[in-house]
């Protein structure tokens, strides 16, 4: 584990609130940690406790309503974005792996792979071959002409784990990519996230409900009605 | 890579057959064109084409076309007498319904002086003009007659000498050109029975009017219907002379109606193809802009089908550029396939239209340019609505 050098990931009271006055929600409350380079870190909490609002707040989908985020050494928000080219930013930095896999459905599993390459800037001919390298890396390079239809949800996944690293992008959020599998798949896909983090050395959170999918992980956060905490593992366990 | 196409791709079948449903519409818009100038083309045709600088018609008349006109057999030669006339011929046009070539057909038929006069066939294809006094005639190709063949028309048999193409009265009927003496024959034909009767009833009027019947049998002739009368006298101007000038002689001391060709032709689009013009060209608006809300719905359906992918390009941080593109290129592909689709279409549709089609290319040109404009619209309506999308709605579900 690589825990020196600059942090990838700094949030320092980062804060959500939805809507106004007696209709508000404080779906996150203030919340300050950092990811290292190459560091595993899990996100546990119940339903409704601001997981996916921490993530999109992190990956710069959802604007927080306070506090400051920097990523890679750049500061992207300070009570407001700093006016950096928000999705060029996150194509460049940032992997999603979303609750559902969201591909592209008229590409093929090597398409949608390549499609990320292409929109960084990488040639046709090479982003096809890389592509193909990282469906390899994950195992279902056979089924890389297949459209995400005819894909079992443990292969969208995996596909879509592929097109969440094919940058190689210091950070990458996972938001419950396991929740549509069963509990055997569930375990590989975790077991893949955890491959990349050491292998290639990317910063990894991801959210899930289960802690069983949490083994050798880092380090592991848990929510609850929008308040941050950091858990060891044993005490994760014993909510 | 190429969204717009992978898309494409997967959908073939879908896409083609919604190509082929919305250029069959414009099929029909650029048919209705077609139908449209066709129709004022065939109105103007006979007028355009007949060799004359004035018409000269009965007094008060807007003849020949529009109104019947009859004027004696002879008022040429005073015609031809007035100052700046170089020459005067007689016409006669009367449309008819005839059982010719095995089918009953409806044509109009010319009658001029076919010994040098002016109001002949202008361009025969097949065959000669008319040479003789009587008997021969000249017919366009759309009747169907073949050089040689005998036709009964009226009480004589007439050889087909010449053929002639796309000689059509206003209301797109074939011409039959003959000889003058010959038109009027079937102009004032009438049958041996009704010619009794006229008789009968106009001795009896004599009678009642005091003749005895021998006075009356005297005076019969001269009550009879004349038949020795032409619809117009056709005019070609000496060089150089004022054709008002011409007109307002003629009218004065002939009192007769005189028009020049191009008040000859807006008297035919002010009258008998204004309203039919009006019928073609509301259909005309309504088909193109049916077509244009049928183009838009379909850009706009194809983007809102999309719009989850849209927002999780978005989500992996693809560039508005990218969204732009695979919308528009889309909505290009569908306008230009399907006016393609219907510009081939409409060469196989032309032959055999029943009725004369006049493709302007500028019209052609124009529609094409309308329905892209929609497609454009359209398609800036659906990337004004992607870049609206929040990113997160590819999250849902
Ligand atoms: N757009 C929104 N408008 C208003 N409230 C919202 C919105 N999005 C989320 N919330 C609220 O914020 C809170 C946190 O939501 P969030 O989606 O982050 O929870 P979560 O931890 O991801 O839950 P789950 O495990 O069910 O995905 C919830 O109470 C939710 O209702
Ligand atoms: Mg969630």
């Amino acid at each position: 584990m690589d825990r020196d050098g600059a942090p990838v990931l700094v949030v320092e009271g980062v804060a959500k609130t939805f809507g106004a006055g007696e209709l508000a929600v404080h779906a996150l409350k203030p919340a300050t940690f950092s990811v290292a380079p190459g560091e595993l870190a899990a996100l546990l909490g119940p339903s409704g406790s601001g997981k996916s609002t921490l993530l999109l707040s992190i990956s710069l989908i959802l604007e927080p309503s306070a506090g400051r985020i920097a990523v890679n050494g750049q500061e992207v928000y300070r009570d407001g974005w700093t006016g950096i080219d928000v999705r060029r930013f996150r194509r460049e930095n940032i992997g999603f792996i979303f609750q559902s896999h969201n591909l592209i459905p008229f590409l093929t599993a090597q398409e949608n792979v390549a499609l990320m390459l292409q929109l960084n800037g990488i040639g046709a001919r090479e982003a096809t071959r890389r592509a193909r390298e990282i469906l390899d890396y994950l195992e279902i390079g056979h089924r890389a002409g297949a459209l995400p239809a005819n894909l079992s949800g443990g292969e969208q996944q995996r596909v879509a784990i592929g097109r969440a690293l094919a940058n190689s992008p210091p950070l990458i959020l996972a938001d419950e990519p396991t929740a549509a599998l069963d509990t055997d798949r569930g375990t590989k896909v975790m077991g893949l996230l955890r491959k990349i983090a050491r292998e290639r050395r990317s910063a990894v959170i991801a959210v899930t409900h289960d802690r069983r999918m949490i083994e050798g992980f880092d380090t592991v956060y848990y929510l609850e009605d929008g308040r941050l905490s950091r858990t060891s593992q044993g005490a994760a366990a014993a909510h | 890579m190429d969204l717009a196409v992978k898309d494409i791709r997967r959908h073939l079948g879908k896409f083609v057959a919604t190509i082929v449903g919305v250029g069959l519409l414009l099929t029909i818009v650029l048919v209705m064109n077609g139908i449209y100038q066709g129709n004022i083309a065939d109105g103007v045709w006979l007028i355009e084409n007949t060799a004359t600088d004035l018409w000269v018609v009965e007094r008060g008349r807007g003849g020949p076309f529009n109104e019947s006109s009859r004027i004696p057999a002879d008022a040429h030669k005073s015609v031809a007498a007035t100052p700046g006339v170089a020459q005067a011929s007689p016409f006669v046009a009367y449309a008819a319904q005839r059982e010719l070539g095995g089918a009953s057909q409806q044509f109009t038929i010319i009658g001029y002086d076919v010994f040098g006069g002016l109001g002949g066939p202008g361009r025969i294809v097949q065959g000669r003009a008319i040479r003789a006094a009587h008997y021969e005639m000249v017919a366009d190709a759309k009747l169907g007659l073949a050089l040689g063949e005998r036709v009964q028309l009226g009480r004589n048999v007439h050889t087909v000498v010449g053929i002639t193409r796309e000689a059509v009265d206003s209301g797109g009927n074939p011409l039959v050109y003959l000889s003058l003496p010959d038109a009027q024959d079937v102009q004032y034909e009438q049958d041996n029975r009704a010619r009794e009767a006229a008789r009968a009833a106009s001795l009896k009027k004599l009678e009642r009017a005091g003749y005895t019947a021998e006075q009356a049998a005297k005076l019969l002739p001269l009550l009879a219907a004349a038949t020795d009368n032409v619809n117009a006298v056709l005019v070609k101007l000496a060089p150089g002379a004022d054709p008002a000038a011409v007109s307002r002689h003629v009218q004065d001391w002939l009192h007769f109606n005189v028009y020049t060709t191009a008040e000859e032709r807006s008297l035919m689009l002010e009258g008998r193809l204004r309203r039919m013009s009006g019928v073609l060209g509301l259909f005309r608006s309504l088909l193109v802009v049916v077509s244009i809300v049928i183009i838009a719905l379909i850009v706009y359906v194809l983007t809102i089908e999309k719009i989850k992918s849209i927002a999780t390009l978005k989500l992996i941080g693809a560039p508005n550029r990218v969204i732009v593109r695979l919308i528009m290129e889309q909505s290009l592909a569908l306008t230009v396939a399907s006016f393609a689709f219907a510009y081939l279409l409409t060469g196989v549709v032309e032959p055999r239209f029943p009725r004369t089609l006049l493709f302007l290319p500028q019209e052609t040109a124009a529609t094409f340019g309308v329905m892209l404009a929609g497609g454009v619209v359209a398609s800036l309506m659906a990337i004004w609505h992607a870049l609206r999308t929040p990113p997160q709605l590819a999250l849902g579900g």
